[in-house]
């Protein structure tokens, strides 16, 4: 994965077991070109705003969608959401929450921060790749965002 | 003044005695003066008469000078010893004849007056003309002695005298009993009044003695003693009763005059105050038992009652700090009465010491706020727990779902990818686990809307109930497989109380129960009413509901039904009645019905037999209406 390809998806998330079963989601849906994936809030905010090891990357090559769990180690997932979200620069890149938790408060507060989308993690791995596949389809090929 | 201090007594025999010798004196002076001057006016017309007849019996002898004649004429007179001297004068005024014929002639006047009568000093005189026919043939001369004036004078001066001494006598003896009548009885009125003076003994009575008007003043006298004794003896025990309940009073009662002066103070003032009533009665009450920092306000309202007559504090509850003889103060209740009388007001205040109460009331103020405290700390330790509560389920749908995930993805890419070079029996296991990671899921997530239930805020309303249970069996009815038969009848069912996103829960998870357990009755009977009031069956689990005409709705099916035996066990979590191939489920639905319809105040029961259906009853209580 080159810094300086356009990176199409951010994954978010901390599990690896869950990293691999999103990957291959994606993949079954031809999802897998340029994919990064951030393992804690704090790699994320990094890649998104272009600090520490992602310095060289420019912040208008994406992403185009960031997949993003809330239960993360360092920064959590909503606080990553407040920042992207309060950043004029990052606020159009369109967010989908990918957690498990059925909270209403995480649904609510998700919303309230400017989420996209909210998908609840299924336990059964065929919904899982269904889940996947629409939001990415759904992203990726009819969602156009905005230029500039 | 000295005859307004003379007794009545002496009064009287001086007015009697006065009296009597007054009239008796006048009485006796006028008799006298008449006696007196009739006397001698019978002197002289006695005298004049004798002289007349003396004269004309002389013209004889004096016509024919014969002085023989004329003496002898005299001589008559010798019969009268109160005749002293008799003379005749001729004509010419000389001596003719005299009598007694010894008589010397000094004694006899010289010359003859004209005709007239005079008294001397012991006598009486008379000159008398001797006329015959109408000559004047001389002058008779008579002299008589005034003894028996004298005589008559001290025989009346001998009887005024002795009829004084009689009345002198008779009235003190008249006055003397008139004294022992009229004075006496007064007197005797006078000694009482005055011995009831002197010893207040209203029980004596004056003696009555007659029925005249002083016998009508003791009966008088009399009914007064009666009337003050009576008020006496009453005021007496009045004064007892009051005594006695100042005596005895627990409450401290202090009387106050209009100038701040005690004048009385019970046994328990004493006893509260510290001070002995002769010390206290007198002194300034504001001295005595008002803190000095009260005394200032003391005497301020005390003032101003004098000057508008206005005293705020009478009749009320007062509070306030009072002053021991040692100096220490406590805390007071008070009730001051003002005492309506003649002349200058009075207060009397009953005074409790409330030290005990406010201690008490210290107390209980104590303990209020350290229950409070109580109360805020395990509030705020239920509050942790909740929130610890909170994080463990968060925790758990994130944390105990991720493994599952991980279970069920990675079987599945095992089959997907590895698949063809498994043995049948080695893509069965998988599959088992795949279930049981999936079925897992399933239980996370039941046991997570479970305990979102209790912490969930109860949002209470009216419940269209007919309205909601429609909804709930159209919702069922939709998931059921084609070809299935379900006879549904649902009654009229009243409208309640509560949170309807719950209350609908509770609906949903009683019909798909039924519709679980008459999965394999065909057809299947549901039905869906109200147990007629009244008629209640009370359920196993106790008495018919508490809750106050609160609807018992019920849910009946011709299912599987359970032994009543295990009927405890069917609201708990995790609780299943039957095994997991012949009936599928988690066990929690029943016990999230249980939960909701005790947030509601309300109780649910069942009633069933093996194979012969079950009847699911539940009440809500109703919203306490006044």
């Amino acid at each position: 994965m080159s810094e300086t390809n356009a990176v199409e998806i951010l994954l978010v998330e901390d599990n690896p077991n869950d990293v691999e079963l999103a990957l291959r989601a994606l993949r079954k849906s031809n999802l897998t070109n340029r994919i990064h994936v951030a393992r804690d809030g704090a790699e994320a905010i990094e890649f998104i705003f272009c600090e520490g090891p992602h310095a060289t990357r420019k912040i208008e090559n994406g992403p185009r969608v960031i997949l993003l769990d809330l239960k993360l180690p360092k920064v959590d997932g909503l606080e990553v959401l407040k920042r992207i979200k309060s950043d004029p620069r990052t606020k159009t890149i369109p967010v989908v929450v990918l957690t498990s938790s059925k909270e209403q408060k995480d649904v609510v507060e998700s919303y309230q921060l400017g989420t996209n989308s909210y998908i609840v993690k299924p336990v059964s791995f065929e919904q899982f790749v269904q889940a996947v596949q629409q939001l990415g389809l759904y992203w990726m090929l009819l969602n156009q965002p905005p230029k500039g | 003044m000295a005859s307004q201090r003379t007794s009545i007594k002496q009064k009287l025999m001086a007015a009697i005695m006065g009296t009597s010798i007054t009239v008796l004196v006048l009485t006796c002076a006028v008799f006298i003066i008449y006696e007196v001057v009739t006397f001698r006016r019978n002197i002289v017309r006695g005298l004049t008469t004798r002289a007349e007849i003396i004269a004309a019996n002389s013209t004889a002898a004096l016509a024919f000078e014969n002085k023989e004649d004329a003496t002898e004429v005299l001589s008559a007179l010798r019969r009268d010893p109160r005749m002293v001297v008799a003379c005749l004068y001729d004509k010419d005024g000389r001596l003719f004849a005299k009598y007694p014929p010894a008589t010397m002639p000094e004694t006899i006047p010289t010359f003859p007056e004209e005709q007239g009568y005079r008294f001397q000093r012991d006598y009486f005189v008379v000159f008398h003309p001797v006329i015959h026919e109408e000559r004047r043939l001389g002058t008779l001369y008579l002299e008589s002695d005034l003894s028996a004036l004298s005589e008559r004078y001290r025989l009346y001066a001998v009887l005024v005298l002795t009829v004084i001494a009689t009345a002198i006598l008779l009235s003190f003896a008249l006055s003397a009993w008139l004294q022992r009548r009229i004075a006496g009885p007064i007197s005797n009125l006078a000694d009482t009044a005055r011995g009831i003076s002197e010893h207040k003994d209203y029980s004596l009575r004056a003696k009555k003695q007659s029925e005249d008007e002083i016998g009508q003043l003791t009966d008088s006298f009399n009914d007064m003693l009666g009337q003050i004794q009576l008020r006496d003896s009453s005021l007496r025990s009045n004064e007892a009763r009051t005594r006695a309940i100042l005596e005895s009073a627990l409450d401290c009662i202090i009387t106050m005059d209009h100038e701040g002066k005690i004048v009385e103070f019970n046994p328990a003032a004493e006893k509260m105050f510290g001070y002995k009533r002769s010390e206290a009665v007198g002194a300034a009450l504001a001295d005595l038992v008002i803190p000095p920092s009260l005394r200032e306000p003391h005497r301020a309202g005390l003032a101003r009652f004098h000057a508008t007559g206005q005293a705020p504090v009478l009749g009320k509850r007062l509070e306030m700090t009072g002053m021991r003889a040692d100096g220490s103060e406590f805390p007071v209740e008070l009730a001051i009465t003002r005492i309506v009388q003649e002349g200058p007001p009075m207060f009397t205040g009953f005074i409790r010491d409330i030290t005990q109460r406010k201690r008490a009331e210290q107390e209980i103020r104590q303990l209020n706020a350290e229950l409070e405290q109580r109360v805020i700390e395990r509030t705020a330790q239920l509050k942790a727990a909740n929130k610890e509560l909170e994080a463990f389920s968060y925790s758990v749908s994130h944390d105990l779902r991720a493994p599952l995930r991980a279970v069920d993805g990675f079987s599945q890419a095992v089959l997907e990818d590895f698949g063809p070079q498994l043995p049948e029996e080695g893509r069965r296991y998988l599959q088992t686990i795949r279930t049981g990671a999936q079925q897992m899921g399933e239980l996370i997530d039941d046991l997570l809307a479970f305990s979102r239930l209790s912490r969930q805020p109860l949002n209470k309303q009216r419940v269209d109930v007919d309205e909601l249970v429609r909804l709930a069996w159209e919702e069922l009815k939709n998931g059921q497989p084609e070809g299935r038969r379900v006879e549904f009848r649902q009654d009229p069912l009243p409208p309640c109380e509560g949170d309807p996103s719950l209350l609908k829960q509770v609906w949903v998870n009683l019909l798909s129960n039924a519709l679980k357990y008459t999965s394999k009755r065909n057809p299947a009977t549901i039905e869906v009413g109200v147990v007629a009031a009244g008629t209640d069956g009370g359920g196993p689990s106790g008495p018919g509901p508490s809750a106050r005409a609160a609807a018992t709705y019920f849910v009946r099916d011709n299912g599987a039904g359970f032994d009543m035996q295990y009927a405890g066990k069917l609201f708990g979590v995790f609780q299943r009645l039957h095994r997991a191939e012949d009936y599928e489920g988690t066990g929690v639905g029943l016990a999230i019905v249980q939960r909701v319809v005790h947030r509601h105040g309300g109780r649910v029961w069942a009633e069933a037999a093996v194979d012969r259906g079950a009847t699911f009853y539940f009440t809500l209580k109703e919203r306490n209406k006044p």
